[in-house]
């Protein structure tokens, strides 16, 4: 049990440390401004060097924080439907499969550009609901869902490369929307992931009740007067959303929705009513010090933040399977 | 009101695939008792819990609650009138009884909002006395014994304030000193709050001291409904289980020797 206090105090915390990081990711790079100039130059008077940074670097920037929230609360919510606390959009292949749909429809369909965020979350839910049917056997065993999820993955992300080998690079430049790459976004970009992220978050929100009776059995929840497979849905579509949509701009980005989580249970606990506001604000932080980590750590040149989740998030998740205490066991 | 009934099933049938585990059972459940399923593995009492609490769906015929079919009760409503403790529960780790136990008052949350607090706080309080979990109301549930969890998860069904109760084997790996106040708090439930009472028990004799009523199974049919003085002897005994055992009297019931 987490007190109140302490949960008041992690949120501050963390609200603060994305401030703090917020400011320093604006201001890393060859352009740099004072907090005082920036706000000035932003609100108050032209200034051509605070232009060039909200031009460049805010979309970025705000892009990486809508789709950590996104993808964060995405691995939340597939956690509570499949009551597995290693279930992730990017391990179970939800986000291949929104990456492969955003491909083809670039592709052969390029004047779709703006439906591609739907496109990706209908490849998104062709994949779940492959996943979910393949590996239910009365009911759903945790390993099976993330052996199956590894197998249809690799399937989707195969299929993928195989489209940009045969086609010789013809479809690179389609590739390249999904790679995991947050550089040389633009505002554009950046409204078309707030519309839909904000449905799919300001949504998760309303499920928190639904989200933690997940982790009662499926016949106990029902005696309650709950129709568990309806709820399961709702909250299935919800998570699916939120992962095609970031993917279908920013690219599958691995372990986000696993890594975040995990450490949001470790200091919030895990009622979901306080769980998926955190998460969000975690969710945030990492994407953001992720792909700021990658613009510092190897300049002038760039790591995308992808690489640098999968490089942290591999081990952890290692560690994550051998420590495994199950938070839905007893 | 002694003879009001509960729940009245006509011709119910019922298959898993071909095989057919319910066959045309006609049966009613009294108001104000204590009936007990009992029969041997495989009888259909499991099967026939199920369909009583609209877990499944009848193949044919139909059960009614207050003379209205429960297919047509939405679930909702029906967890207003039917609490029902399952055989096999989980909760996650960090979760506390009085939590727990608040999560009884769902069916009456309306938008996540609950209709009325002030209710709910008292049948919370009320739940928690009765089954004796009202010490560990802030522990956690993953930290109680066997006996403490059942009764947390029975303060939970009686949270949702019905006047009828399911219960699936609720005795089941428990040690002969909590399934004893187990049976006793079922007792209490029934005589002074006056629950109806509907369980499946392994234990034959646990059956036959604590219910006012037996339906006893085999086959996928009633083979007796009744007063447990009236019904069991040896040869039902024989029928149900298929083994001959004596049956004498404790405390003016029957006592089947169980060697």
């Amino acid at each position: 049990m987490i007190s109140k206090k302490k949960q008041i105090l992690v949120f501050i915390g963390t609200i603060l440390a994305l401030l703090a990081l917020f400011l320093f990711a604006v201001n890393t790079g060859s352009l740099k401004v004072s907090p005082m100039e920036l706000f000035n130059g932003l609100f108050v008077k032209y200034n051509a060097d605070v232009t060039a940074i909200f031009d460049l670097r805010f979309p970025r920037i705000m892009i990486a924080i809508v789709a950590g929230a996104a993808i964060a609360v995405s691995g939340v919510l597939l956690q509570a439907v499949m009551k597995n606390p290693l279930a992730d959009p990017g391990i179970i292949g939800i986000s291949s499969g929104a990456s492969l749909a955003a491909v083809l429809v670039t592709a052969f369909f390029p004047s779709w550009y703006f439906f591609t965020p739907l496109i990706a979350f209908l490849g998104g839910l062709f994949a779940f609901f492959l996943v979910y049917s393949l590996s239910w056997k009365q009911g759903l065993s945790p390993l099976r869902i993330i052996l199956v999820g590894v197998a249809i993955n690799a399937m989707f992300t195969g299929i993928m490369s195989a489209f940009n080998s045969g086609t010789g690079s013809t479809y690179a430049g389609a590739a390249s929307i999904v790679n995991g790459n947050i550089t040389m976004k633009t505002w554009s970009d950046f409204f078309t992931l707030f519309v839909y992220s904000a449905v799919g978050l300001i949504a998760s929100l309303f499920v928190v009740n639904q989200c933690n009776l997940l982790g009662l059995e499926d016949k106990t929840i029902r005696s309650l007067g709950i129709h568990v497979n309806r709820s399961r849905f709702i909250v299935s579509m919800i998570a699916v959303l939120l992962a095609g949509i970031s993917t279908a701009i920013v690219g599958p980005i691995g372990f986000l929705g696993l890594i975040v989580p995990h450490i949001a249970r470790l200091f919030v606990g895990n009622n979901h009513k306080v769980l998926i506001p955190y998460t969000m604000i975690l969710g945030a932080f990492t994407l953001l010090f992720a792909d700021t980590l990658g613009r510092v750590i190897a300049q002038p040149y760039e790591i995308s933040a992808s690489i640098i989740m999968s490089v942290i998030g591999g081990p952890f998740f290692i560690l994550l399977l051998r420590g495994s205490k199950n938070n839905y066991g007893q | 009101m002694d003879n009001k009934n509960t729940f009245e099933i006509q011709h119910l049938s019922f298959a898993y695939d071909r095989e057919t585990i319910i066959k045309d059972i006609s049966l009613t459940l009294h108001q104000g008792c204590i009936t007990t399923l009992i029969g041997a593995n495989g009888c259909g009492k499991s099967t026939l819990f199920n369909l009583l609490t609209k877990n499944l769906k009848p193949d044919a015929g139909e059960i009614c609650l207050y003379e209205k079919d429960i297919k047509q009760i939405k679930l909702r409503d029906f967890a207003k009138n039917v609490a029902i403790v399952h055989q096999y529960n989980t909760a996650p780790v960090d979760l506390t009884v009085e939590k727990l136990v608040a999560y009884g008052r769902t069916p009456y949350h309306r938008f996540g909002r609950d209709e009325d607090a002030k209710k709910s706080d008292e049948k919370i309080k009320w739940a928690l006395e009765i089954t004796n979990t009202w010490k560990y109301k802030d522990k956690l549930v993953s930290e109680l014994s066997g006996g403490q969890k059942q009764r947390v998860w029975i303060a939970m069904a009686l949270a949702q304030d019905t006047k009828i109760l399911f219960l699936d084997e609720p005795t089941t790996y428990l040690d002969i000193r909590y399934q004893l106040q187990i049976l006793k708090l079922i007792k209490t439930l029934n005589r002074e709050y006056g629950l109806t009472i509907v369980m499946v028990l392994h234990d034959i004799n646990q059956s036959l001291y604590y219910s006012d009523e037996i339906i006893a199974m085999k086959d996928g049919k009633i083979v007796a409904q009744g007063i447990p003085e009236e019904i069991i002897n040896q040869e039902l005994v024989k029928d149900i289980y298929d083994v001959d055992l004596k049956v004498t009297q404790i405390d003016e019931k029957p006592f089947v020797i169980p060697v």
